[in-house]
């Protein structure tokens, strides 16, 4: 859906091939081509343990881009989504080891607790009209330094079998994190596509002033998504520390720029308005299959980063061509 | 004794003293010219590699602590971030504040140079803490042999569990940081394959880029395993002990926990941790002791500033530390389990 879906009562009948129709197909493209290239390299790719392998670790970027596919909508970005994680778990752990509460409280607090870096976020940028990205670039800084500071830069192990069920348990073979990823993915396809709040949400992507005048409460719907954004990143750094089943300060380091890449190759566009869900989690999958077959194929480590940063640079390079071509297709229409 | 006698050896005694009080001070100014740079008390720089991980923070406390027991040394802290600019800007803040020797930790080879030629035009010695600098007295650890500790410590419980034959290793190193974690990585698989009764097959050693993080291990390790068979018996080695712990974490989720054993380097708390654990796969790492790094280097420090010989490289001791010894050399971190 885009803004122009959104907001546009009584348009013309769709075309057969909307814009994110097409990017869907395209991302589908890419991920067959990627799943054909890695099967005829290495005979491991399309086993069943491959598989597991990479459906048990797509939740916690899966999880952390339906937050960053809301923000972008928006027109905005939130750069402490890794921070907000480590802090998650810094604080489950601490709570739990230190201050002896039940480890299933202390979860709930420590998602809590970046939820509470979401309403930051969002009061700075919708009250003091700061850029978000300065905003949370200034977060991601402040919350890992709050990381370390409680921390004391120490790793801490959670050794708990139930809490260890989230990030490494599965059920009928599914892996648990997957079927809460799954969950969360449908929640939050109905929330953009069937209710005001996220119709709402590409309305103010595309024209915060217009947004204002339709009278759509702008602050607090950003405010909200701020909020949405922090805590679903928290719930991806317990899922982190239930699989590492340790909490590290300097857990999730560079998780922001693996999900504004996922999120971006999904078709969602940097300049607000524009994006799907749908897009997301296949730009999620097509990165995780990307690493994974890299791997398998025991490419250097260094061609992986350098794979990633072209992945990023033709990500954003389609976000501008298509940028360019619905405004060529506006200007016809 | 006569008392003329007696008047005249007390006269000789005086005369004697008034000689020697006079030449003392000729002594210590020739001694100071001899070593310009001994003094009564020292202004020492010490630039950590950064303050957010344990083992340098542990190297941090040593030398202040020790510093303060000395008495005459009153050390100017630093943090290099893990990066070489801010190394070299450290190193011109020590000079402007005209400490007499500066302690590096330092991550940059790249930066070594420059940092080196502006401590010597200022005349100031410097010691590189386990990054060697060309012309700085190298201090900290031996990382071959600190590698062959652990690889020959694994093999050994490879010969006594599994008949000596592992199927495959997996090889959690960090090449960007170039040769020196390389060299203690080259240590542990080359002393495995040593004294393993059956070394492991080239082809099923991977070596693995764990970027020094625990969710980086435990994704490389989690795309390696489909490619080595299910009952196969695994070790690992480790570049440290978070790389370590995210290593399990992967083996243990994949199910392969049971075949798995690795070892580590440092020795750090949560390493200990999780090595005392029941039925850990974590054998153990070599102890590199930094909270001794301090005791050790600053006296050598001193040495220099006095002018008295020091050996350009000065290893620390290192001891592979397991479930076993962990009470022997921490009693303190583990009061429980060391009362079992």
């Amino acid at each position: 859906m885009t803004s122009s879906d959104a907001v546009s009562v009584g348009a013309p009948r769709r075309p057969r091939f909307t814009d994110d129709r097409l990017t869907t197909l395209s991302l589908i493209a890419v991920f067959v081509a990627l799943c054909l290239f890695f099967g005829t390299q290495t005979p491991f790719f399309f086993s069943s343990a491959n598989l597991d392998t990479i459906t048990s670790t797509l939740a916690i970027v899966g999880i952390t881009a339906i937050g960053m596919t809301l923000v972008l909508i928006t027109g905005g970005v939130d750069l402490s989504v890794g921070s907000v994680a480590a802090l998650s778990g810094v604080v489950t752990s601490l709570l739990w080891l230190k201050g002896g509460l039940p480890l299933g409280l202390s979860a709930v607090l420590g998602v809590g607790a970046g939820g509470l870096v979401g309403l930051i976020n969002g009061g700075i940028v919708t009250y003091l009209k700061i850029n978000p990205l300065i905003t949370t670039l200034a977060t991601f800084s402040i919350v890992r330094g709050l990381a370390f500071v409680l921390s004391e830069g120490q790793t801490n192990l959670l050794s708990n079998e139930a809490f260890n069920f989230i990030g490494r348990g599965s059920i009928g073979g599914v892996p648990f994190s997957l079927l809460l990823m799954i969950a969360l993915y449908l929640a939050f396809l109905f929330i953009l596509r069937y209710t005001q709040f996220g119709r709402n949400l590409y309305a103010i992507g595309g024209s915060p002033q217009a947004s204002r005048l339709a009278g759509i409460p702008v602050s607090r719907h950003l405010l909200t998504v701020y909020v949405i954004s922090a805590l679903l990143a928290s719930l991806s750094g317990i899922i982190n520390v239930s699989q590492l089943a340790s909490s590290a300060p300097r857990a999730a380091v560079g998780l922001e720029f693996t999900v504004i890449t996922a999120v971006v190759l999904g078709g969602t566009s940097l300049s607000g308005g524009k994006g799907t869900l749908i897009g997301t989690i296949m730009g999620v999958i097509i990165l995780r299959t990307l690493d994974n077959g890299l791997v398998l194929m025991q490419v250097s480590s260094f061609f992986q980063d350098v794979a990633r940063g072209l992945v990023l640079i033709l990500a954003v390079g389609f976000d501008q061509i298509r940028l360019k071509l619905s405004r060529i297709q506006r200007r016809r229409a | 004794m006569t008392k003329r006698t007696f008047s005249t050896v007390a006269l000789a005694c005086l005369v004697f003293s008034m000689i020697l009080a006079a030449l003392v001070p000729a002594v210590r100014v020739s001694a100071q010219d001899a070593c310009p740079t001994a003094k009564d008390s020292y202004t020492i720089g010490f630039a950590n590699l950064t303050e957010d991980i344990v083992f340098t923070q542990l190297v941090r406390e040593g030398l202040v602590s020790t510093a303060e027991a000395m008495g005459n040394v009153e050390l100017v802290l630093a943090d290099n971030r893990l990066d070489g600019a801010t190394a070299l800007a450290n190193t011109e803040n020590f000079i402007t504040q005209g400490v007499d020797a500066i302690i590096h930790f330092q991550t940059d080879e790249a930066f070594g140079n420059v940092i080196m030629a502006r401590a010597r035009a200022a005349g100031v010695p410097v010691f590189a803490i386990d990054i060697p600098m060309p012309g700085a007295t190298f201090f900290g650890a031996d990382n071959y042999y600190a590698g062959e500790l652990a690889g020959a410590a694994l093999a050994e419980w490879v010969n006594a569990n599994w008949d000596g034959a592992a199927d495959a290793m997996l090889v959690l190193e960090l090449p960007q940081s170039g040769p020196i974690p390389a060299a203690r990585m080259q240590g542990m698989v080359e002393a495995f394959q040593a004294n393993a009764t059956t070394p492991i097959a080239d082809e099923m050693v991977f070596r693995l880029d764990s970027k020094n993080t625990q969710e980086e291990a435990f994704r490389v390790v989690s795309d390696t395993l489909p490619a080595i068979p299910e009952d196969a018996r695994i070790v690992a080695v480790t570049i440290n002990d978070g790389t370590a712990l995210g290593t399990i974490a992967a083996l243990e989720a994949a199910g392969r926990g049971e075949n798995s054993m690795v070892v580590g380097q440092n020795a750090d708390p949560s390493g200990q941790e999780e090595m005392i654990k029941e039925n850990s796969r974590y054998l153990g790492a070599t102890g590199y002791f930094p909270e001794n790094y301090g005791a050790q280097l600053l006296p050598r420090v001193i040495d220099v500033l006095e002018c008295r010989p020091v050996p350009p490289s000065i290893y620390v001791e290192h001891v592979f530390i397991s479930a076993e010894n962990v009470c022997e050399y921490y009693p303190d971190n583990w009061p429980e389990f060391c009362a079992q």
